[in-house]
């Protein structure tokens, strides 16, 4: 291993899905973390990990069970005074971890951490991790015993790294965990809930627009819910627009036990596929929505970045919001070039490879987790553009955007973003952060 | 509750420590976790990670991996990952995981070295300790595979011995410690973690003494001393200067000062040499050497602990990172000077100022 293991679209195509080579499968090989891998590696690192997740809860606290060393990175999260406030800390020892014996002492911690607080929470989130995995512990029932203790809902969130290529990876887990507490309540006809992320949608999301137009009045997402009270206002949806599938286990929950149906939208960057997932919306909610206006700004926004820009090559990272074959596929169908991917092939997104091995065979595709990238050189690639916070740690010296800011993009409104964003970084009219 | 932090963090625990210790000799690291250990470590507790490309992974170990003891798939990998890299040897670093699991480490050890054919090194940490304890075992079993030779002295090398950011928090700490010993005419300094390479790591017994820094150096510098006749000084040659300056303020005061134990007896001494009748305790979350505490010295078990020690001590000043601060009620009076520390609050001194 001296070299950066890449296979070119076409050659990756051909191999198929089940043919993956062992060196993008992150199960086959030690996983490098690179500053360009540790947000998405780790459950619990940066930006929305577990713990930060939890308390999306309006009003809630979090107890983290667990040896010191999981709770460690929490002190740069809190370096926000108001996020630093919300995290309490039961650490187990050497004997804990073997007996299990920590369990006994949930209850009484929660019961103190809420004692201690200027404001009684409204949740107790527990967070737990791959020590209590391996134990195998009933945390619903030590939630339940340490409820009816202390007074206060108490809720597990599980951040078991161990089960990330799961059924029930820790990020999924997570989701179900902050719904859990919604209670039934009478729908509302015009009421509708975004799942899928912890910080609302760009504004300028044309989906808040197209929503309205279709008579809809209330449109929540958790991170916009000023308190507890408008969290639970949650439950009288009609029904759950899930953004990110790793809310499809939150939203079968929440049909389960409240009786929200859910319709799920990708996050596309390909205009014509967008508005054809507005149409299967519009048919399956019955209504009829008017993007023309929002797709026609958002090629122009593309053409106009053409025209100034000319032809680009673009290095397409994984740590964004998107995915990197899909915006990949976006870029290459609106007259640009793809040199290369960092991202993680799986069966979701295989079917963009293929798209791209038609028209881009020889777009390159690296693994961010393979140990071979200890050695990648960007002085080999072609690319003069990059997207992705990944892509930008590989190529520091070539222009590009992060687009990973909390504040979600969809749609049209996000693919304009995109462009506009690209178009600032290419004229240097805005300092991008390396 | 005695195991409840309600105010302060988590300090950098025992894996971080290791990490630490070895993370400049150009092994490839393997710390044997699911992920989420590798991303504290390498996003939190090892700055220079951010700075240069490094052999730091993770054995991306999953449920069945840990239930079934997969160590035979964990070989394979690391062998996959040494062939060809030109590195010159390998660390296996333990977490919860391993620990709950029962990891033999040295059967681990035996089947890597024969695999990869280099050295192996391994840390059996359970993520449950603190930094310090990692980092002293590290160290020491870096200089036990290492440093087997019986060198000749040469009179003018001095070891610098538990060095390290976590201690010390600016990335040129290796260079600072090495010039104040310079300063006092020593030619050849060689700052074991922080500047010295694998080559100086064998030749160890070479020097004519070691210093100490902090308690995480005092097991490897034992070994050398019983293993090659290496005296050891426990001593601490640099001390932010921002620390320093703010001293003269509390000559003849009640102060207490806490830190890594070495650093803080420096302090000590420092405040003393301004003023012998000041009073001065010195504390630690972190390993207290009996041999070097003095009457008052106390460890600190928790932060209800820490609360009440600080509350009842009648302390005219506190010197500590200023982290360490929000864990006091803002009615208790005395004057506070940051003495950063990164292992407790993350922060470099250039982030400190």
């Amino acid at each position: 291993m001296n070299h950066a293991f890449s296979i070119t679209a076409a050659e990756l195509a051909a191999r198929g899905r089940e043919n993956i080579p062992p060196e993008l499968l992150s199960s086959a090989h030690l996983i490098y973390s690179s500053p360009a891998t540790l947000a998405f590696n780790s459950p619990g690192a940066q930006g929305f990990g577990v713990k930060r997740a939890g308390l999306a809860v309006p009003g809630s606290v979090m107890l983290l069970v667990a040896p010191a060393c999981c709770g460690r990175n929490t002190s740069a999260l809190g370096c926000e005074a108001a996020l630093a406030e919300r995290f309490f800390y039961l650490m187990q020892d050497d004997t804990d971890i073997v007996t299990g014996r920590h369990l006994a002492r949930i209850p009484e911690a929660v019961k103190e951490v809420c004692d201690s607080c200027a404001t009684r929470p409204s949740a107790v989130m527990i967070c737990i991790t791959c020590v209590d995995a391996l134990l195998g512990t009933d945390m619903e029932r030590v939630c339940r015993k340490a409820s009816d203790y202390a007074g206060v809902p108490v809720v597990p969130c599980y951040m078991y790294a161990l089960t990330r290529e799961g059924r029930l990876p820790p990020m999924v887990s997570v989701r179900r965990s902050v719904y859990s507490l919604l209670r039934p309540r009478e729908k509302v006809p015009t009421s509708v809930n975004i799942l899928g992320f912890f910080s609302p949608l760009r504004n300028d999301a044309e989906l808040y627009t197209l929503l309205h137009s279709a008579g809809v009045r209330a449109i929540r997402e958790i991170s916009r819910c000023a308190d507890y009270e408008e969290y639970q206002a949650m439950a009288e949806a009609n029904f759950n627009l899930v953004l990110n599938q790793e809310a499809r286990h939150a939203a079968a929950d929440l049909q389960k036990r409240l009786g929200i149906p859910s319709v799920e939208l990708a996050r596309l960057y390909q205009t014509d596929k967008i508005a054809n997932q507005y149409r299967l919306l519009g048919q399956a909610v019955g209504a009829e929505f008017d993007d023309a206006p929002f797709r026609e700004r958002a090629e122009q926004v593309i053409a106009n970045f053409r025209n100034r820009f000319g032809h680009r090559t673009f290095a397409v990272g994984e740590w964004l919001n998107a995915d990197p074959f899909e915006l990949s596929l976006s870029l290459i169908r609106n007259g640009f070039a793809v040199s290369e991917i960092f991202g993680t092939v799986g069966g979701s997104n295989f079917v963009y490879v293929r798209k791209i091995a038609a028209l881009s065979p020889d777009t390159k595709i690296y693994s961010n987790l393979s140990p071979s990238m200890m050695f990648y050189d960007g002085k080999e690639s072609h690319c003069d553009t990059v997207v992705g916070r990944d892509a930008m740690y590989y190529h520091p010296e070539l222009p590009g955007v992060a687009w990973n800011d909390e504040r979600q993009p969809f749609g049209y409104a996000g693919v304009a973003a995109l462009f506009g964003e690209l178009a600032n970084a290419l004229s240097g009219k805005e300092e991008h952060a390396r | 509750m005695k195991s409840l932090l309600k105010h302060l963090s988590p300090f950098a625990p025992d894996q971080s420590g290791a990490v630490s210790a070895l993370f400049d000799f150009g092994g490839l690291i393997v710390i044997c976790d699911a992920g989420g250990c590798t991303g504290n470590i390498c996003g939190f507790d090892e700055p220079r990670w951010f700075i240069r490309r490094s052999a730091v992974f993770s054995a991306g170990l999953r449920d069945m991996d840990a239930i079934l003891g997969r160590d035979d798939k964990l070989v394979s990998k690391l062998q996959a990952a040494m062939d060809g890299s030109g590195l010159k040897f390998s660390a296996i670093i333990g977490t919860p995981v391993p620990a709950i699991i029962a990891t033999d480490f040295k059967a681990l050890k035996r089947m890597a070295e024969k695999r990869t054919g280099l050295p192996v090194i391994t840390v059996p940490t359970t993520g449950t300790h603190y930094y310090d304890r990692g980092a002293s075992d590290a160290w020491l079993e870096l200089f036990k595979t290492f440093a087997t030779e019986h060198f000749s002295i040469y009179y003018d090398m001095v070891g610098i011995l538990g060095a390290s950011p976590l201690d010390f928090p600016t990335l040129d700490a290796g260079n600072l410690l090495s010039a104040a010993l310079t300063k006092d005419g020593w030619k050849s300094v060689k700052c074991y973690g922080m500047g010295a390479d694998l080559d100086d790591i064998r030749a160890a017994s070479a020097a004519t003494k070691n210093i100490v820094v902090s308690p995480a150096g005092l097991a490897a510098a034992k070994y050398l001393e019983k293993t090659f006749g290496t005296p050891y000084e426990v001593r601490c040659p640099w001390l932010p200067p921002q620390a320093l300056d703010a001293l003269p303020a509390l000559a003849g005061k009640k102060t207490l000062v806490i830190h890594q134990q070495f650093a803080a007896n420096a302090v000590r001494d420092a405040i003393l040499k301004l003023d012998p009748a000041s009073q001065v305790d010195v504390a630690s979350w972190f390993i207290m050497e009996p041999e070097f505490m003095r009457e008052n010295d106390f460890h600190i078990e928790s932060e209800e602990a820490f609360i009440e020690a600080v509350a009842n001590g009648g302390y005219d000043a506190i010197v500590c990172d200023s982290r360490l601060r929000v864990a006091l009620p803002r009615t208790m009076a005395f004057k506070n000077i940051d003495f950063p520390h990164f292992a407790v609050s993350g922060r470099l001194l250039d982030e400190a100022k």
